[in-house]
This record gives structure tokens, C-alpha cells and sequence, in this order.
């Protein structure tokens, strides 16, 4: 059994408008999205930005409310709030956030930010609490001087360990990190994500790795979903993503990784705009009248993609026709 | 689970005296230390305090030793007395009443119901905004119709009425009545600046690190607008003065026979005080100056000890 199982998640946003201030329209930021984290394992959720990324995680740690759908944990399902608080789910499942300035409380001392899980959820004494902070200051490589300083004397770096420190504080089963490196120099990110790598060897935590940056999900996760507009497009393995990606936004995404051999980088720009034309042309047939994508189909056991009606027919009778021995 | 946060690293118990002695060494220092900084770089500021603290405890001690019965009854020998004489340092008005002691007794009531209303209208205009802001929705709405109601309401008129229809009422009373007129801009003020910082992600950060909503208003939020609760609320108690006087001098603020800086003040309303007996209202409109300028120095430094970047002191001293 999966650690945690999203399934058709939908997260609406009503635009309220007019004289009467009544619901107009409805912005799909999260619209049917369906995936599974193992134990242990990292999961990617990759898409540009307004994909509908954070939109996802909010939901699933509980801080934006579901329209529909469900996501169970332990066999309940934690969009609601009182199966939440039944569980202590948020003492299972924490997150770390894109922008590390924002997500420190600039008022609090470093060890009032990291204790602050534990004196919600693990009722310590104080020697044991500053133990504990001290000792999550030294998993993420901070000294002890670090206890009652400010975030803002912090680099940015610094601050995601400590957003990171924080996230492992109760031990948690999954941490959702959204971007947690994208507002980190690249030297920075590599040292960041090692510290996370670290952590999940330690700790067996699961990660549910969102980036909009295929180039730093390929070292951090195994299973790997691409979202746009609110739908995932294709799911799969990392051998599946990178080497036999499908859709064509995919493809855009690939093409969208920086390249950092100087000698091949005018074949990459040839590249990338080669695809860009591909996806002009082909983004019509891609996704339906409204623009939303398609349902998902299995192109191979571990493999899925929304691809356009008639290609998914085609799929659909191979599939039939190997359905015998799959 | 423990165990394994302790596998990970290397530090246990014996290190936590000295980890914490060291992390001590680097702290930042307090806020206190770093308002003090503040006052001791602007000098004007610090006057500004020292006039305050030094003038409020005054007033309050020596009205104490001041028979206030005694003093507002009419003394025909002292029918106008010229100021800057052994028994009338600062002359006396009409009723051969002494300034000197009408305005201490006076600027006691005064500043005591400037303060009485500014820490019950702050108070409740600050939790309200908080509320308000931080939830939103629904509740945001109903608690935003509530402020429109108050805010269409004649604020004065109401006022004068209902202290007209109340028989008695005394100085504790009449600030009550104030407060419940005097929250709506404080709480505007709170609310806007809530609604944008409820956005942020430490406050995401400390939802699902399972703090209540009632933590997050008052300890996550609010010392984050602690520097807009200081800067208005020393506005607000500046204007407040202004408030019980302003009535006062209408003649709706204080009931007879209490003095307050109000009713010296309204000495003026007679055109022969103006230009002939001077003393009788000039000292209490001198004090409501200095009282008002001072007090908006203090507020300006002690918004700029809440910001970091505005910051004039030497934090390190
Ligand atoms: N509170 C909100 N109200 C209305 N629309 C929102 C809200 N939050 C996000 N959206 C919209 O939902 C879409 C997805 O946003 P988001 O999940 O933040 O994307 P991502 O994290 O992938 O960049 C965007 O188009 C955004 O404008
Ligand atoms: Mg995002």
C-alpha cells in the first residue's frame, strides 16, 4: 500500500464578480489529478509556473481546501479537517517552502522556529527541546550559534536548511517541498539538495518534490509526474520522462533544461526552438476545445500519458491486444 | 523516532551548556536594548520621553495632594489674579480659582482618559482587524458591516446625545462611552495589513506545524505588525487628548465641577480672556502642544526601532 494516495484532487477557485458579488467563473487551478508516494521514495511533480503545483501540495498537507476528491492517508481521508486532528496528520507530513525568507516568521529566534512543531505535537521539557533544535541545527550543518539569531542574518541557503531542520523536526513520514531550490543559487541548490538526500537516507522520509525544473528533479526522484493547466500529462519513471517523454509539453520542459556544456550549447538552442515549433503547431490537437488536457493513458506499466483521442486509440488496441500477458 | 535524530549527529546532553553559552555569546540583542539605542541617537526623542514620563507622573502625584473641592470653589478675592505671584503662580480665572492647580488636577483627568481610551479602543480595534483579516471570508464580511455601521453613524452627535440622556456619569463612564466611537480606524488599519500578512508562508509554516489559530493571530502575526500597533496607538493616544478635550471645551466632555484641559481651554470662548486675561487658557493650550508634539516624537522612534532598515542607534552598545 502506498504511503499517501491522491486521487482526483480538484481545487477550484471561485471568481466572484458583478453586482451581487456572486460566483462568475471558476479558476481550475488543480483539476482531476491523481498519483501515489511510496514510503520512502521521492516523487517529482514538475510544471511551469500556474501549473497548479503549490495549489496540489496546499491541498494535500491541508492548507487549501479540496473541492473534490480525495487524499488518504493511513485509510482516512485528510481533505477533511477532523480526520486530520484525529491523526496528528500534520506530525506526519510537513513541508518546505519556495520562498525561505517568507516562510521564517522574521520575529522569532532560529530556535523558537524549529521548536515550534515540537511543542505542538512532542511535549518536550526545555533541555530536551534545545537538544533536539541543537541537533537538527547539526543535521542540516548550522552551528549552535545559530539558536537565537534572526532569519533575516541568514543567507538563503542557510534559511531552506533551517526551513528544512524545521520540516524534519517530528519525524515526519512525507515532506512536501515546493521549489524548495528555486530561489537558491546553483551552487547553493546542489549543497541544499544534498542535505535533503541525506535526511531521507537517515530519516526513510518520503519527498514530494515540486520543481518547475526537470534538471533538478532528475537527481532527486524516482517517480516523476508533469503537470500543466491544473492536470498532470504524463507519469512515469525517470527512465520513462527523460528518455521516451511523450507529450509534447514534456518535450518542451526537456528542451527547457539549461545546458551547460558551452561546446553543444548552439545545438541546444536548435533544438529547443525546433520543439517550441513542433509545440506551436501541435498544442491544438494536444488539448481539447477548453485547452484543458486529456485523460490519462497507459502507454506501458509504469508509463502514462494524456495524449490527443486518436493517438490514445491507437494505444488503447495495442494495449488490448497485450492485455493478455500485462 | 528519537533514537534517530540522535543517530544523525553527533551532539547529545553533555554539549547543551556549552552550545547554548556559545549561541548566547552571538545573540542579537533584545528589543528593548535596541529602543534604547534609538532614544540615545535622537536627542530630540529622547527630551520628548523624559518631558512625558517626568509631566505625567507629576500631574498625577501632585494632583494628589490638591483638596479638589476646595479648589473649584469660587474665591471672589482672587477675581482674576495676575499669574507669577506666591499664591497664584499662574494667575486665576473668574471665579478666583487657581490655574496652576485647575491645570494640574485638569491634565490628570485629561491624560487619564486619553489613556483609559486609547488602551481600550487600541485594544479592541486591534483584535478586531486581527480577527477580521486573518480569517476572512464570511467572517471578514460580517465583521466589516459591523465597522460600516459604526462608521455612518454621526460620531460626535451620538455622543453628545447619549451623554446628555445619561444622568450620571463621572470620568471612567465617559471613556467608555468614547471607546465604543473610537476603535473603527485602528481596526481598518490592522485588518488591511493582516489580510497581507496571513498571505505569507510562515504563517502556512506554522499551520502545519499544529499551532491554533488563535496562537498564530497573537504570536505569529501580530508581532509582525507590532510596529504599525505602536505607531498607531501613540497617534491615536495623541488624538485622544484631543478627543475628551475637544468635548470638554463643547461643554458635552466632563461634567461640571471636574476640570480638564477641555474646560481651562474653553476660557477662551470668552473674547475678553483672549486679549485681557491671557494666563486663563494659554498654559493649557500650550500643554496640549508640547504634550501632542512630544508624543509623536516618541512614536517615530519607536517606529523606527521596529524596523530594522530604518534604524539610527548603534545596536551593538
Ligand atoms: N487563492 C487563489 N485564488 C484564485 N486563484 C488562485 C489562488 N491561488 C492560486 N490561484 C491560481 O491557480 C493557478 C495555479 O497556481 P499555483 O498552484 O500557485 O501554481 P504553481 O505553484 O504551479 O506555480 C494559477 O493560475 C493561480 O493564479
Ligand atoms: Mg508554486
Amino acid at each position: 500500500m502506498s504511503l499517501i494516495e491522491i486521487k482526483d484532487l480538484k481545487v477550484h477557485y471561485p471568481i466572484r464578480g458583478g453586482f451581487w458579488n456572486r460566483v462568475v467563473d471558476n479558476v481550475k487551478a488543480v483539476d482531476g489529478v491523481t498519483f501515489n508516494i511510496e514510503a520512502g521514495e521521492t516523487y517529482g511533480l514538475v510544471g511551469e509556473s500556474g501549473s497548479g503545483k503549490s495549489t496540489t501540495a496546499k491541498a494535500i498537507i491541508g492548507l487549501e481546501k479540496a473541492t473534490s476528491g480525495s487524499v488518504m492517508y493511513k485509510g482516512k481521508d485528510v481533505t477533511k479537517g477532523e480526520n486530520r486532528r484525529k491523526l496528528d496528520y500534520n506530525h506526519d507530513v510537513q513541508m518546505i517552502f519556495q520562498d525561505s525568507l517568507s516562510s521564517l516568521n522574521p520575529r522569532k529566534r532560529i530556535e523558537d522556529v524549529i521548536a515550534e512543531p515540537l511543542r505542538n505535537f512532542e511535549h518536550l521539557d526545555k533541555e530536551q527541546e534545545k537538544l533536539r533544535v541543537l541537533q537538527l541545527l547539526d543535521i542540516v550543518g548550522l552551528d549552535a550559534d545559530a539558536l537565537y539569531k534572526y532569519p533575516h542574518q541568514f543567507s538563503g541557503g542557510q534559511r531552506q536548511r533551517i526551513g528544512v531542520a524545521r520540516a524534519v523536526a517530528t519525524h515526519p513520514k512525507l515532506i512536501i517541498a515546493d521549489e524548495p531550490v528555486s530561489a537558491l543559487d546553483l551552487s547553493v541548490q546542489a549543497q541544499v539538495l544534498n542535505f535533503m538526500k541525506k535526511i531521507q537516507r537517515q530519516f526513510g522520509i518520503s519527498y514530494l518534490f515540486i520543481s518547475h525544473d526537470l534538471g533538478v528533479v532528475r537527481h532527486m526522484c524516482k517517480n516523476i509526474a508533469i503537470m500543466t493547466r491544473g492536470r498532470i500529462v504524463e507519469v512515469g519513471t525517470r527512465d520513462d520522462i527523460y528518455n521516451n517523454p511523450m507529450h509534447i509539453y514534456t518535450k518542451r520542459l526537456l528542451a527547457a533544461i539549461p545546458e551547460t556544456n558551452v561546446n553543444h550549447r548552439d545545438e541546444h538552442r536548435k533544438h529547443r526552438l525546433e520543439i517550441e515549433k513542433i509545440y506551436q503547431e501541435q498544442q491544438s490537437t494536444y488539448y481539447d476545445k477548453d485547452g484543458m488536457a486529456f485523460p490519462l493513458v497507459k502507454v506501458s506499466p509504469t508509463h502514462s500519458v494524456a495524449l490527443p483521442p486518436h493517438l490514445a486509440k491507437e494505444f488503447e488496441q495495442q494495449s488490448e491486444n497485450e492485455g493478455v500477458n500485462v | 523516532m528519537k533514537r534517530d535524530i540522535e543517530d544523525a549527529t553527533s551532539i547529545s546532553a553533555e554539549d547543551l551548556g556549552k552550545l547554548t553559552k556559545e549561541a548566547a555569546a552571538e545573540a542579537t540583542p533584545s528589543r528593548a536594548r535596541i529602543m534604547w539605542g534609538e532614544f540615545k541617537a535622537d536627542k530630540p526623542a529622547m527630551v520628548s520621553l523624559f518631558v512625558l514620563i517626568f509631566f505625567i507622573l507629576f500631574v498625577i502625584i501632585a494632583s494628589l495632594f490638591i483638596n479638589t473641592p476646595k479648589m473649584i470653589q469660587t474665591n471672589l478675592m482672587g477675581y482674576y489674579a495676575k499669574p507669577f505671584t506666591p499664591e497664584y503662580w499662574l494667575g486665576a480665572d473668574s471665579g478666583g480659582r487657581s490655574i496652576a492647580k485647575e491645570l494640574i488636577v485638569g491634565s490628570r483627568n485629561s491624560i487619564s482618559i486619553a489613556i483609559g481610551l486609547t488602551i481600550i479602543s487600541s485594544t479592541f480595534g486591534i483584535c478586531w482587524g486581527l480577527v477580521s483579516g486573518y480569517f476572512g471570508g464570511m467572517v471578514d464580511l460580517a465583521m466589516q458591516r459591523v465597522y460600516d455601521f459604526m462608521m455612518i453613524i454621526p460620531m460626535l452627535m451620538t455622543i453628545i446625545v447619549i451623554v446628555t440622556i445619561i444622568p450620571h456619569y463621572n470620568a471612567i463612564t465617559l471613556t467608555l462611552i468614547l471607546s465604543i466611537f473610537y476603535w473603527m480606524g485602528t481596526s481598518r488599519l490592522i485588518r488591511s495589513r493582516t489580510l497581507a500578512e496571513s498571505q505569507k508562508d510562515y504563517v502556512a509554516a506554522s499551520k502545519t506545524s499544529g499551532t491554533s489559530n488563535l496562537k498564530i493571530i497573537f504570536r505569529e502575526i501580530m508581532p509582525n505588525i507590532s510596529s504599525l500597533i505602536i505607531v498607531d496607538t501613540t497617534l491615536s493616544f495623541a488624538e485622544n487628548i484631543g478627543v475628551e478635550t475637544g468635548l470638554s471645551f463643547l461643554g458635552f466632555g466632563l461634567p461640571m465641577g471636574t476640570p480638564s484641559l477641555g474646560t481651562l481651554i474653553a476660557n477662551a470662548n470668552d473674547p475678553e480672556n483672549i486679549t485681557g486675561y491671557w494666563w486663563t487658557w494659554l498654559p493649557a493650550a500650550l500643554e496640549i502642544i508640547i504634550l501632542c508634539l512630544s508624543i509623536s516624537y516618541v512614536g517615530q522612534v519607536m517606529r523606527r526601532a521596529t524596523n530594522a532598515a530604518q534604524r539610527r542607534g548603534n545596536e551593538k552598545n
